[in-house]
């Protein structure tokens, strides 16, 4: 998709703001942020921060790409060669600039039904010009269900916390490990670590003590009995265990050898 | 920039933010005249002062107002939201806003 992190940089390039911007070609040839795309409220891209006029974005000291915010229209500017959103989320207002392209019919279907005093999401990069901020704007359509707004706000709030604390799930979120230090959990930190590569770290608890039990036995010849693994993860319904088990083939994770009653782990 | 912050409220919060700039999302329970009784999304009824032009015609909409006591919203626009919106997200989302590890730093 040309529209991409390269996009937004050629865009600007042949714009007649980009000259005066300056520097486009430094936006190429940066990190893997570049080609993500971030949700954001308007205040964080107010608040982000530039080391130096051609420097990538930071919000929380984190590289940013592409942004897309969900906010209230108030104005909307039409002019010749680009379309100026001003934008406003209820933590800060922003323009949302979007170049016209003349030449393509398909611009009105695209970009046609954006009214003032209505909720759209905006996708583009971030720019600054002089001391103000604007979204080159990419992408720009209007909300249909009013719940994508709080989804956009949860989505937000759910990055800032991936950022800081890593994906859920992961280490540092179970109880076992978070008192890993403590005398008695530290043989279970350990025995959870085995697990705690991202592969598995997903899994309901006891779908991964299952997981965690068939990695502590290394590979066996014939696989692992039913009985053992119900021992091992201390399950007496064969109902709750069956279902785990099922769970965890249906994943791909483990698979049945001799019968149904013998399994081995799939690496 | 700051002047252009209307934080997302329920009614329990309105109290926090009198002389302010909020945005209620709220259920129209009666339209009458240059008034409307709306009920937020924690359940607490609200009296709106309407704009001359306002164009409440959905079920639920948006009240963007300045707030003039803990009851009643002076309002400066409104946005129509529809006829579904599931106010228990609404209230959720907004508590988690006002969380004080996200207001000020996210929102």
């Amino acid at each position: 998709m040309s529209q991409c992190a390269g996009g937004g940089g050629g865009y600007l390039a042949g714009s007649p703001f980009g000259g005066s911007a300056g520097g486009s070609p430094g936006l190429r040839g940066r990190g893997a942020a570049a080609q993500s795309l971030r949700p954001c409220s308007v205040k964080q891209l107010l608040n982000a921060t530039q080391a130096h006029t051609d420097a990538e974005w930071r919000i929380d000291d984190v590289e940013i790409g592409q942004v897309t915010v969900v906010a209230q229209v108030v104005t909307i500017n039409s002019q010749a060669t680009n379309c100026v959103y001003w934008l406003d989320d209820g933590t800060g207002r922003i323009e949302a600039r979007h170049w016209v392209d003349t030449t393509s019919s398909e611009e009105t279907d695209k970009w046609g039904g954006i009214t003032e005093n209505t909720y759209v999401r905006a996708t583009g990069s971030l720019k600054a010009f002089g001391n103000r901020r604007h979204i080159n704007a990419t992408h720009l359509r209007a909300i249909k269900d009013p719940h994508e707004i709080y989804f956009h706000t949860l989505e937000t709030i759910h990055t800032v916390l991936t950022f800081e604390k890593g994906p859920p799930g992961g280490p540092g979120q179970s109880p076992a490990t978070q008192h890993g230090n403590a005398g008695p959990s530290a043989y279970s930190a350990q025995a959870h670590s085995a697990s705690n590569n991202a592969q598995f770290s997903h899994l309901p608890t006891l779908q991964r003590k299952i997981i965690d039990h068939m990695i502590e036995e290394g590979p066996v010849e014939g696989g692992l009995d039913v009985g053992s693994i119900a021992r091992a993860v201390g399950v007496s319904n064969a109902h709750t265990l069956s279902a785990a088990l099922d769970a965890l083939m249906d994943e791909g994770h483990i698979f049945s050898t001799t019968d149904d009653s013998h399994f081995s782990l799939s690496v | 920039m700051a002047e252009h912050v209307s934080t997302r409220v329920n009614s329990a919060r309105l109290p926090q933010y009198v002389g302010r700039t909020v945005r209620l999302a709220c259920k129209v329970l009666k339209l009458q005249g240059e008034t409307a009784l709306v009920e937020a999304s924690d359940g607490g009824q609200v009296h709106v002062r309407l704009t001359r032009d306002a164009n409440v015609t959905d079920t639920y909409i948006e009240v963007i107002g300045s707030v003039l006591d803990e009851s009643t919203i002076k309002m400066m626009a409104c946005i129509n939201m529809g006829s579904h919106l599931n106010m228990q997200l609404v209230n959720d989302t907004i508590e988690l806003v006002h969380d004080p590890r996200f207001m000020g730093r996210i929102f």
